[in-house]
């Protein structure tokens, strides 16, 4: 593992980048040595992904430099990133999906000749993926893959390039567990060969498991960089947060009312199965899973973008069938989506404007035109209501910071004046004082006789703010804990499985 | 704001090159200023306009229909085939504009039920459409239309604009207000933008489009109609390529081809644009062929430039904030 | 089951698909005209087929990248009208200077496509429609609407047509048809084959990742328009050497016919997949039912475009539910993939704001 005698592969010295008004990254040093795998922490906008951007030619630093094997180099873009051995591997797998899986693996070649031998990358391919133990037809379309394995072929082409400092961006995010432990036997398999793997995670217990390094990043700066034994999961949040972990926000006792909605036996094709909890008014039910434990999918059935198969659904008493998200809003059920940028806002619209979107029915004159003055009242009651920094409801969402963007959304939901309002991950990508400010209309909302799922993947949230906890793994249901019982550790181990491995669908 | 700002600066832009041509044409010839003449101008382009109206719904929703023009010819060609079996002309009229919304829920049963791209599809319609025209008329010239029908098409109805200006205005009218002002206009605007969004905020994305590609189709067959009764006869090749005019004009106006943005003011500017500067060209007596070189030109340059104003902007932001010049090869973004 | 979807892929089963398709029209019109199989019939539709056939391998190259080229049809008029007005007016031209001028003119036109679509970042559907008009326009300009006849040109011009390979019984291998299928296998394997070919699908299949893969994608894009026009150029040729007579309206529509044969040959309107050969087999399966429909029913070739329509929106449908089914066989085997990008247009992803 960590020799002192070893000399670092790729050395980052006192990097400093300014975006706007933004100072990304001041003075980061960080050193990657090989055979090593160096994990990355921090919060959102803390920097990582500027740095990784810089590592791979796409920003220039503004100050500082980066040495490969202690000469100093310039990486001025992609391509020559690539040339000096650095490659990086993402959330979403940058695949061609019309091209087989060899074809996929060597297609950034430079040196592929003339003319192409299919034969002989074929026979590369397989023997590529036999290292990694990976089993994958090579003569399939990338298409089919699922993305845990499009991930493999990533890893698979980064091996081709002989990469030397390896990348992984939140590699994890949307695999299974079982996925998970297969890519932690690449990331080791890939040390064994001496390639210095840079892995960003939000996932506090990945982290424990395979890194051999932390480095903690907190706005902009590096606060600690230590051998991951002299490091503590609680000392590792207090250097990202800044502050103690009790500090977070507790959710106030919940005066539970009547049943609301009732889900049992709930299940879709490949997704996830035998679902079943219920939520009461006045409660927050808590969804506890890594990401990619498919907690949204449950979301989304229930809001009728992606109808389950199975199951049933019982809400205010009666049965129902969602098969519409306009259906979903009548029948008193919204649902905030956790990409407020893709899903969630229309960018170029006003406040106001995005805030009636789904009831605009309401703001119609009696000649079907739309009333803007009550359309612009009901968005000011909101900018007040949850403190939406703007100068008018007038602007365009897109000039808001991504707090503000993301208030506009919850406001969005909330005037659709639902009875049950699902929540998935509400306080992603936010600075710290909007969190809080989230969090306290979460709390309101529930005291005013609303029902709510949050979906989070913030363990200290999830505990803070949920009355009960339903646990996801792999698309299915793993224990449901009452405020009392549940603890962080509790929670974790349900949703990592008893058995890493065992059982699920592959 | 800042799509607005653009869009100021753009149908300002417009308007100055309105001013230029116009000028230019009055200096040209005396008589163009007059009242008639530019009657006259706008009854050629009449039909045209009022499918660009159409268009202009259909590409802000981030949709395309090319089949329009074959449509306009399907149209007349049908009208005229069924006078010549004798149909009386208001049934055939009645039948025609049938055929036409069948013909927009044909469209969007495959681009809104089934998925399919709108750009194939309207593309197969393009050619099956006029195929079926040219199947109604063979390559013979129908006309012998009633002489009421012929001068609904030609005379003044209201001093001194004919039928099918007024029918312009009026669909002018009801335009601007659906799409400013109403919320299935603003439906458009946000399927446009980004579809998910809009499904994911209850929007029935599907009836909308479906509903755009009824009335395009529609709209378009009113025009052909109209082309009837004003041309006095019909040809297989009636109104072919008129989808270059229609989609400069909108395109043009500032509304973008990705869907999203643009307004029926910048759209209207265009218009009037492209009308004078066809005049224009009629005046110093270059062909019609020539002439629509030069829109497919204008065409072009409406996306070619803002994309220009846009990289020079962001070059001159860029280096006002960092102070150096970015080297090519580095991303768009920060 | 598995041996089989481990060496075909969906491509060829396309292409068998069709090869039985066009094989069972040819034998129930073979049962249902007269005289059906003669060397009249197979003349008429391979000299159709060949012209059509070089200007869709070249409209391939293009749609494989996630693009169109509706100019190709005004392209092909100008070039023909063009060498016919050059060798009506000098008939000591060589022949072999006529085919550069023809490709060398093409060229030309595929690079100002290709330069505003890749470098100027129009859409490709705006930029070639209004090509279309402009180089339309070029022609009727250039042409002062006169015609070439056929009796200003050069007779080994004229000869050319008629040329055969070789010839079999009844059945004529026209020279023509010949250079057209040795167009079709040479850039089948410059597709399979080269690196460039290679790009070409991915550049259609991710274009964002083509971008971060470092292709250098402007460059690639550009030279397959360009590559598009000089085989439309050569196409050109060949439509002067069949007909002779070229008027202003030479050509008129072509564009709409290479798109339909791409299309019904199972190129893929998205990009990333599809093959030439497929492209060839579309133009024979729309040429041997178009000119099959003609005899048989007796009627007249006013049906053609109606017929075409329905093709190309028949093959886009039946290629969108076949991937669907495709891809639900392959989510139920696993967990579901989330697809990579598939908008077709929309090519530069927003870059995520800078948090984290």
């Amino acid at each position: 593992m960590a020799t002192n005698s070893r000399k670092p592969v790729l050395e980052i010295r006192s990097i400093s980048k300014r975006f706007d008004t933004t100072q990304a990254l001041d003075d980061v040093s960080l050193d990657l040595y090989p055979g090593e795998i160096h994990a990355l922490l921090g919060e959102n906008g803390a920097g990582k992904s500027t740095l990784i951007k810089i590592m791979t030619g796409v920003h220039p630093p503004d100050q500082g430099e980066i040495l490969l094997d202690s000469k100093p180099i310039r990486i001025s873009n992609t391509v020559e990133a690539q040339g000096y051995g650095i490659a990086a591997i993402y959330q979403e797998p940058m695949i061609f999906p019309d091209l087989t899986v060899a074809e996929n693996i060597f297609i950034s070649h430079r040196d592929q000749g003339a003319i192409l031998r299919w034969g002989k990358m074929y026979r590369d391919a397989e023997a590529i993926l036999a290292k990694l133990d990976v089993h994958l037809d090579v003569r399939q379309p990338a298409r089919g893959l699922t993305l845990a394995a499009q991930q493999a072929v990533e890893i698979a082409k980064a091996i081709s390039l002989k990469v030397r400092v390896l990348i992984m961006d939140e590699p994890t995010a949307s695999l299974s567990a079982h996925e998970v432990t297969q890519l932690f036997k690449l990331a080791a398999a890939l040390r064994e060969q001496g390639v210095a793997i840079l892995f960003i995670s939000h996932r506090m217990e990945e982290v424990f498991e395979i890194a051999d390094r932390v480095t903690v990043l907190r706005d902009g700066k590096k606060i600690s960089s230590k051998p991951r034994a002299e490091v503590t999961p609680e000392g590792a949040i207090r250097d990202m947060v800044g502050r103690k972990v009790e500090e977070f926000f507790a959710k106030s006792q919940a005066r539970r009312g009547d049943l609301l909605l009732s889900v049992r036996g709930l299940g879709k094709d490949g997704v996830f199965s035998d679902i079943g909890f219920d939520v009461f008014r006045g409660e927050v039910l808590g969804f506890a899973g890594l990401v990619g434990s498919r907690r949204t999918d449950v979301g989304l059935a229930l809001f009728g973008v992606e109808p389950a198969d199975a199951g049933e659904i019982t809400f205010n008493g009666k049965l129902i069938r969602l098969h519409s998200p306009d259906q979903a809003l009548q029948i008193g059920i919204a649902y905030a989506t956790e990409d407020r940028r893709a899903l969630g806002l229309t960018m170029p619209m006003s406040i106001a404007a995005n805030i009636s979107l789904p009831m605009l029915r309401e703001y119609l004159s009696s000649l079907g035109l739309i009333r803007r003055t009550a359309e612009e009242s009901a968005a000011e009651r909101f900018r007040e209501r949850l403190a939406i920094r703007a100068p008018s409801v007038r602007v365009e969402v897109a000039r808001l910071s991504g707090g503000n963007q993301q208030k506009v959304m919850l406001s969005k939901w909330l005037n659709a004046r639902p009875r049950l309002l699902v929540l998935d991950e509400p306080t992603r990508g936010i600075d710290v004082s909007a969190k809080a400010e989230v969090h306290h209309m979460i709390n309101d909302l529930a005291a005013q006789g609303l029902g709510i799922i949050l979906i989070s993947s913030d363990l200290p949230e999830i505990v803070a703010m949920s009355d009960r906890i339903l646990v996801m793994r792999e698309g299915r249901q793993m224990g449901l804990f009452t405020r009392a019982e549940a603890t962080q550790e509790k929670i974790l181990t349900a949703a990592m499985g008893q058995n890493s491995g065992a059982g699920g669908n592959h | 704001m800042r799509n607005l700002r653009r869009l100021k600066s753009w149908e300002g832009l417009l308007l100055a090159i309105l001013v230029v041509v116009v000028v230019n044409n009055a200096v040209q010839s005396p008589v163009y200023l007059s009242v008639e003449n530019q009657v006259n101008l706008f009854q050629l382009f009449v039909e045209r306009i009022i499918v660009a109206l159409a268009m202009t719904f259909i590409i802000i929703n981030g949709e395309i229909d090319l089949s329009v023009a074959s449509v306009m010819g399907l149209a007349s060609c049908l009208l005229a085939f069924l006078h010549e079996q004798s149909v009386p002309m208001p049934a055939a009229i009645v039948v025609t504009l049938t055929v036409g919304v069948i013909v927009g829920a044909f469209n969007g049963f495959w681009i809104s039920v089934v998925g399919l791209p709108s750009l194939a599809v309207t593309l197969a319609g393009l050619i099956g459409y006029r195929g079926v025209a040219r199947i109604l008329v063979e390559d013979r010239s129908i006309g012998n239309f009633p002489e009421w029908f012929n001068r609904l098409g030609q005379q003044p109805l209201l001093d001194p604009l004919p039928l099918a200006s007024i029918i312009f205005f009026i669909l002018l009218v009801v335009a601007v207000v659906v799409l400013q002002y109403s919320a299935f206009g603003r439906y458009v605007y946000v399927i446009g933008n980004n579809r998910e969004v809009a499904r994911y905020s209850g929007v029935k994305v599907r009836r909308v489009k479906m509903m755009l590609f009824i009335a395009s189709s529609t709209i378009a067959t009113l025009a052909g109609l109209l082309l009837a009764a004003r041309l006095g006869a019909v040809r297989g090749s009636t109104a072919e390529g008129f989808e270059l005019d229609i989609i400069t004009m909108v395109l043009l106006g500032g509304v973008s081809i990705f869907g999203g943005s643009g307004t029926l003011v910048g759209v209207g500017l265009s218009i009037l644009l492209v009308l004078n500067l066809r005049n224009g060209m009629s005046l110093v007596n270059i062909t019609s062929n020539t002439q629509t070189g030069v829109i497919g030109a204008l065409l072009i340059l409406s996306v070619l430039i803002p994309n220009w104003t846009q990289d020079a902007r962001s070059l001159l932001s860029r280096r006002r904030r960092t102070g150096h010049t970015p080297v090519t090869g580095e991303e768009k973004g920060g | 089951m598995e041996t089989l979807k481990r060496y075909l892929r969906p491509e060829q089963i396309r292409e068998l698909s069709l090869v039985f398709l066009i094989v069972v029209t040819l034998i129930f019109f073979g049962t249902q005209i007269e005289g059906y199989f003669s060397g009249r019939t197979f003349n008429r539709i391979t000299t159709t087929v060949a012209i059509i056939a070089v200007v869709a391998v070249g409209e391939t190259l293009v749609i494989l990248t996630r693009n169109y080229d509706l100019s190709v049809g005004s392209i092909v008029g100008f070039t023909a009208y063009f060498v016919g007005t050059q060798l009506a007016n000098n008939n000591g031209i060589a022949p072999l200077a006529a085919v550069l001028l023809a490709v060398g003119v093409g060229a030309m036109m595929g690079l100002i496509n290709g330069v505003l679509v890749s470098y100027g970042r129009v859409p490709s559907i705006i930029v070639t429609l209004g090509t279309l008009a402009i180089y339309r326009a070029l022609l009727v300009n250039y042409s002062g609407a006169k015609t070439v006849t056929t009796d200003s040109l050069p007779q080994w011009l004229l000869d050319l047509a008629r040329a055969n390979l070789f010839k079999i019984g009844e059945l004529d291998f026209r020279l023509m048809v010949g250079v057209a299928l040795a167009l079709v296998v040479i850039f089948q394997l410059v597709i399979t084959y080269l690196p460039f070919g290679r790009r070409l699908y991915a550049i259609g299949s991710n274009p964002e990742a083509a971008r971060i893969a470092g292709f250098p994608t402007q460059r690639i894009v550009t030279t397959a328009y360009v590559l598009c026009g000089m085989l439309s150029g050569l196409a050109g040729f060949m439509f002067l050497a069949r007909f002779g007579n070229i008027t202003v309206v030479a050509a008129q529509g072509m564009e709409l016919s290479a798109i339909a044969a791409v299309v019904v040959g199972g190129v893929n309107v998205f990009g990333g997949s599809g093959t030439m050969i497929g492209a060839l087999l579309g133009a024979l399966m729309i040429n041997t039912l178009e000119q099959s429909l003609i005899r048989w029913l007796q009627i007249s070739e006013f049906w053609r475009d109606a017929l075409l329509g329905l093709l190309i929106l028949l093959a886009v449908a039946t290629d969108a539910v076949i991937i669907n089914r495709l891809r639900n066989l392959w989510a139920r085997s696993g967990l579901q993939a989330r697809p990579a990008t598939e908008t077709p247009g929309v090519q530069v992803l927003e870059e995520a704001g800078h948090d984290a």
